[in-house]
């Protein structure tokens, strides 16, 4: 049967390339035909790469802008950026935010290669660079929903246990949310924490936090740029319906060796890049390790006995220059989470990618990546003192990925890209043994195999100076294939409850069980009204077709990923998205935005009450589907000049889930439905030395269920809602003040430049000590059962954290 | 597999709770808030055995979730229990909701393998369930071993039960101690098994596997975040399987994740609040009057010790 796959391998191929001469030619016929007459000219092309002069490092997303034409382009994620133009003369602009605009003048009479380093606004001025207009991309950019985060920022937000974090930053987003302090992952615009498609380098990242849900896998040393994709999502992007969070990695500088590092309360961090051959190949290596149980072991001897708790991440990544129309990139990330109770018994998991990239320029027009990578997550338990009575259990989802992109820079109105993408899934969800007094029994569960395949085309067009179009289509299909797997048909009983197997049936290895093919249009328009501001409107439809089951509050490490199969449908969502993107002040000192979405799911994932959803092969028959909606209004606020800046977020929305067999088949407001969602970060830097932040966050309490009543069975208090309704009643508002300051290490010393950079973080999170509630529930008093006398019933309200919580971390540079 | 998660779920949570030593986490307060108000409903408690002895099912209301009253009992019900051979059982009433059956020479509640009709009348409305008496394995001994301290635990005498489910899928058990004659009522002491472990666990026909094994030991706390140890020198145990129907399996289920609520960080990992499943139905035509509750006829077997630790080994 691996001929089947081979045969959607070829499919592909065949499909791709036919599908790029079909694209150009309509393309060409309904949208190019007023330029049909200038095709004939002779045209030439400006192209490049675009680096941090400082350390070689590729800059995604400048602005280069041909004053001439008042029209430009973007560079793309390895930095490459490609224009063409008739013959002449050009003014070529180089934007990018903190970093210093260069102009340049080309005299075009052939297709040019120029490549551009950039030079950071804290860095020393040595050559001349033109001051002119600030940026604003955020009016001019067909990206809308779309918010970027570069590490200098994540960096100077005040940390959590003195770690700046991805994930805990992104959340002061707006249209961001999360169900409380200690829960993993992040929700986006009314979708569930899986729903986000987590990429590192572009490898799927399955479980993205450390320690639970306190801190997030990813590394800041390493992490070059940050961008979460809210809606207008691209057509190169698929699989999860709520958002994308594209995280790209350092690439290690190239020009000098530099190691960077820090010891904060929780972690300690080294990392290590530089040259392999200048200007031709770098490296980087970061590590993160925790030594809370090194301290721990201080205080109690709950760590001897072979007993350990830790954390610890690894990122490398490193690329090779091979010529100017080829390079390579390699990258991986090992990150494990650690709790042994003794010498035999514990709990691990944690995620493993790596990605090999090839940047190859077909010409200066044709810019093509091609993505293998390999992304794995999974966990390992095992308990039982002895030989004779033990339990030990792993799963795993495993993702293999080739995905081949290419961009076609057709003129300087046209920007075609298309490709593909073919994952192969392996999900064990089970492999289990137990032994029970010295007889073995193996309790796994099947494993599930999976592909998933998706062709894509896609066109950013500009209409004049006015109007930007990006349209795409996006074809995926899906495949549950046997491993070789029993599956299995289910009765259909009132919703609700555990529907029972009808029918067993065995698939072969690579036998298709189900198919579900699907066609995703994306759509995004901007019309610029004038030159501080632009309408923006976007659509599109997402298909996710694996699944994170999980009916617990915040998901946890032992959730179990699923694919779509027989029974259970691929989520589908479509969202409709409007904006106003306007600019204040003479140098687009404030950048605001206004969005509005809507958003309609399909095949939304519950669960039935007391489902069974670990080592369970039936789990299927413990699922229910049901479908989703969700709308709001974003509002933005940014400044981003000035010693004070900072920015104000604030969310209106809703989300609720119709399921058959719960809250009476009415709609409900999911756990992280937030009416209310303010956040205010600000900024201020007072001089060389000192600079301080400060974030707030106000939020509606999230959706929790109340009793009504109490009912007493055997000697059981149960709490009863009369109604049976889901989610009824909120608890009490989250708010949160974190501030901290940082403390530049003295640049000079003896009267001499120190070459090493250090500085301070003291922070300290949740300023005033406020209990925000995580949850409310509702319980019988153990102390008060005294045969025969009434059991007292409480409601007890819990918060993950409630004190401030000081911190301070040492970083160091050199 | 809840309970095991569960357990796993905890220990994973103190060994964090260990590693952020110095702040103040997890923090707990008492609250009262405003529920909505909701008319009472009857409320069926008959779990019914084949033990010596009469045989109680009690008809209470429900009450507002604060209201910690003592329960008011339903009075003037019809209560009857027939079984497929037309056995009827006619339970009398006696005080406070209890409607009881009162065997004569040694007379149990019908044997393994018959079904039963539960009837109540009550104000002019019908209500039924039905159950099946499964059946149920001896427990051939209960012993203790002697740990070491370990994990805030310490040096203690833990008890297990030893028994070994009968061969055939689907066996589903709750399994009662008693402490020195008392019943261990707590909600996270309430231990259910399926075959020999839990539910798609594949542990048809084996000894009790560990965590129900071991599942008959207290589990108090000392108030400094330590454990007591569960038996001191002396003190008796005795365990009791009753064989339990599926669908009392899954009640028993969904009581466990309603009513066993450590709090802390466990909260994290909660399942929602909803309603416990009921076998009992109203049959009257054109009623939509709620009930809620559980019928189940147990076959029981029981074995027990007394802790002798002189008589245990300590390695």
């Amino acid at each position: 049967m691996l001929k089947q796959i081979y045969k959607d391998w070829l499919f592909g191929k065949v499909a791709i390339w036919k599908g790029i001469r079909l694209f150009l030619i309509s393309t060409l016929i309904l949208f190019l035909t007023p330029t049909l007459k200038t095709f004939a000219q002779d045209k030439y092309t400006v192209s490049g790469y675009i680096k941090d002069q400082s350390n070689g490092e590729s800059l995604i997303g400048v602005t280069v802008f041909v004053k001439e034409i008042a029209n430009g382009t973007v560079s793309n994620n390895y930095g490459y950026y490609s224009i063409t133009l008739s013959p002449g003369t050009y003014h070529l602009e180089y934007r990018y935010l903190g970093y210093h605009i260069l102009e340049k003048e080309i005299n075009l009479s052939g297709n040019q290669k120029v490549d551009i380093e950039l030079i950071s606004e804290q860095q020393e001025l040595e050559e001349i660079v033109i001051q002119a207009d600030p940026e604003d991309a955020n009016v001019t950019s067909i990206e809308m929903s779309v918010n970027k985060l570069d590490i200098k920022t994540i960096q100077k937000l005040p940390p959590f246990f003195g770690e700046a974090d991805i994930i805990k930053s992104i959340q002061l987003l707006p249209g961001v949310s999360t169900v409380g302090e200690g829960a993993s992952g992040f929700n986006v615009r009314g979708g569930s924490t899986s729903q986000n498609l987590i990429l590192l380098d572009e490898a799927p990242v399955y479980n993205s936090s450390h320690l639970l849900g306190f801190f997030s896998v990813f590394n800041p040393d390493a992490v070059k740029d940050v961008k979460l994709i809210k809606g207008g999502i691209p057509a190169n992007y698929g699989g999860r319906i709520a958002s994308i969070l594209d995280v790209r990695m350092k690439e290690g500088n190239s020009k000098a060796f530099a190691a960077q590092g820090g010891i904060g309360s929780v972690f300690s961090r080294l990392t290590l890049e530089g040259p392999i051959a200048k200007d031709k190949a770098s490296f980087i290596f970061a590590a993160r390790r925790s030594y809370a149980d090194v301290f721990a072991k201080v205080f109690t001897d709950a760590l001897d006995d072979g007993a350990a708790l830790n954390f610890y991440d690894l990122t490398f990544k490193t690329n090779y220059n091979i010529n100017k129309n080829n390079r390579i990139y390699l990258s991986a990330y090992l990150g494990r989470d650690n709790f042994k109770f003794d010498e035999n018994q514990g709990f691990n998991w944690g995620n493993q990618t790596t990605t090999l990239r090839w940047n190859h320029l077909f010409n200066d027009r044709l810019f093509s990546n091609f993505t293998f990578l390999f992304s794995n997550y999974d966990y390992v338990l095992a308990f039982g003192e002895n030989e004779m009575d033990r339990f030990d259990w792993n799963s795993n989802v495993t993702t293999f990925d080739f995905k081949p992109e290419f961009s076609y820079f057709l003129n300087s109105d046209n920007e075609i890209s298309f490709g593909g993408e073919a994952l192969l899934y392996n999900f064990e969800p089970a492999n289990a043994v137990g032994v029970s007094n010295g007889e073995r029994r193996d309790v796994s569960v099947d494993r599930k195999l999976a592909l998933e395949s998706a062709l894509y085309l896609a066109n950013d067009q500009q209409i004049g100076s006015n109007i930007t179009l990006q349209y795409g289509l996006r074809l995926s299909n899906f495949r549950y294939l046997g491993a070789p797997t029993d599956y299995y048909e289910f009765d259909n009983p009132e919703p609700g409850i555990r529907r029972n197997v009808t029918q067993v049936f065995q698939a072969d290895e690579w036998e298709t069980i189900q198919s579900y093919s699907n066609l995703e249009p994306r759509f995004s328009l901007k019309y610029q009204l004038s030159s501080n501001s632009s309408i923006k409107a976007s659509y599109n439809r997402t298909t996710q077709y694996i699944h994170l089951v999980s009916n617990t509050t915040a998901s946890n490490p032992l959730d179990i990923w699923t694919p779509s199969t027989n029974n259970i449908k691929p989520q589908l969502g479509d969202q409709w998205v409007l904006g106003f993107f306007k600019n204040f002040g003479p140098n687009n000192d404030f950048e605001t935005s206004i969005e509005a979405y809507y958003r309609k799911t399909q095949n939304q994932i519950d669960y039935i009450d007391g489902a069974d959803l670990l080592i369970n092969e039936l789990i299927e028959g413990d699922l229910l589907a049901g479908d989703g909606r969700a709308y709001g209004l974003e509002l933005f606020i940014k400044k981003n000049k000035g010693r004070f800046n900072g920015w104000l977020s604030y969310t209106l929305g809703k989300t609720e889930l119709q399921v058959e067999g719960i809250n009476g088949g009415n709609w409900y407001p999911t756990r992280y439905d937030q009416t209310h969602n303010l956040k205010l970060v600000g900024f201020y830097e007072l001089n060389d030395r000192w600079t301080f932040s400060a974030n707030f966050t106000l939020k509606s309490g999230t959706p929790t269920t109340f009793p009504t009543s109490r009912f007493q069975i055997q000697d059981y208090v149960i709490p009863y809602n009369y109604s049976g309704s889901r989610n009824n009643t909120r608890i009490p508002a989250f708010h949160r003040l974190d501030i901290s300051a940082t403390l530049q290490g003295k640049k000079m010393r003896k009267g001499k430049v120190r070459k090493n950079e250090d500085y301070w973080v003291f922070g300290i999170y949740n300023l005033y000590s406020r209990k925000n509630p995580f949850s409310i529930y509702f319980s019988q008093d153990d102390d008060s059962l005294v045969g025969g006398e009434p059991i007292r019933t409480q409601a007890t309200q819990l918060s993950i954290i409630g004190s401030f919580i000081p911190s301070v971390s040492y970083n160091f540079k050199f | 597999m809840t309970s095991t998660i569960n357990k796993t779920k905890r220990l994973i949570l103190k060994l964090t709770v260990l590693s952020l030593l110095s702040i103040h986490f997890g923090c707990e307060d008492e609250i009262t808030p405003n529920l909505d108000d909701a008319p009472s409903v009857m409320v069926v408690d008959a779990w019914l055995t084949n033990q010596e002895g009469p045989q109680t099912i009690r008809l209470t209301m429900s009450q507002p979730y604060f209201n910690n009253s003592q329960l008011v009992g339903v009075q003037n019900a019809v209560v009857s229990v027939i079984d497929n051979e037309n056995n009827e059982f006619t339970f009398a009433e006696q005080e406070n909701g209890e409607y009881v059956w009162q065997p004569f020479n040694g007379e149990a509640l019908g044997e393994i393998g018959n079904a039963f009709t539960l009837r109540v009348e009550h104000d002019g409305e019908t209500y039924e369930a039905s159950s099946v008496m499964n059946r149920v394995p001896p427990i051939d001994s209960v012993t203790f071993t002697f740990e070491e301290a370990e994990f805030g635990f310490p040096d203690r005498y833990s008890a297990s039960f030893w028994a070994r489910d009968p061969e055939g899928l689907g066996d589903t058990y709750w399994i009662k101690t008693y402490k020195n004659g008392e019943f261990l009522s707590k909600p996270s002491e309430l231990v259910i098994a399926f075959d020999a472990g839990f539910r798609g666990g594949n542990t048809d026909g084996l000894i009790f596997i560990p965590p129900i094994r071991e599942a008959i030991n207290p589990l108090d706390e000392d108030g400094d975040g330590g454990f007591l140890a569960p038996y001191a020198n002396n003190d008796s145990v005795y365990v009791e399987l009753h064989s339990i129907t599926e669908e009392a399996y899954q009640f028993l289920t969904e009581v466990q994740i309603q009513t066993n609520r450590p709090g802390g960080f466990a909260e994290l990992f909660s399942q929602p609040l909803s309603n416990v499943p009921s076998n009992i139905r109203n049959m009257t035509t054109g009623s939509n009057k709620k009930v809620v509750g559980f019928f189940n006829v147990a076959a029981v077997s029981g074995n027990g010790t007394r802790l002798d630790t002189s008589q245990i080994s300590r390695n």
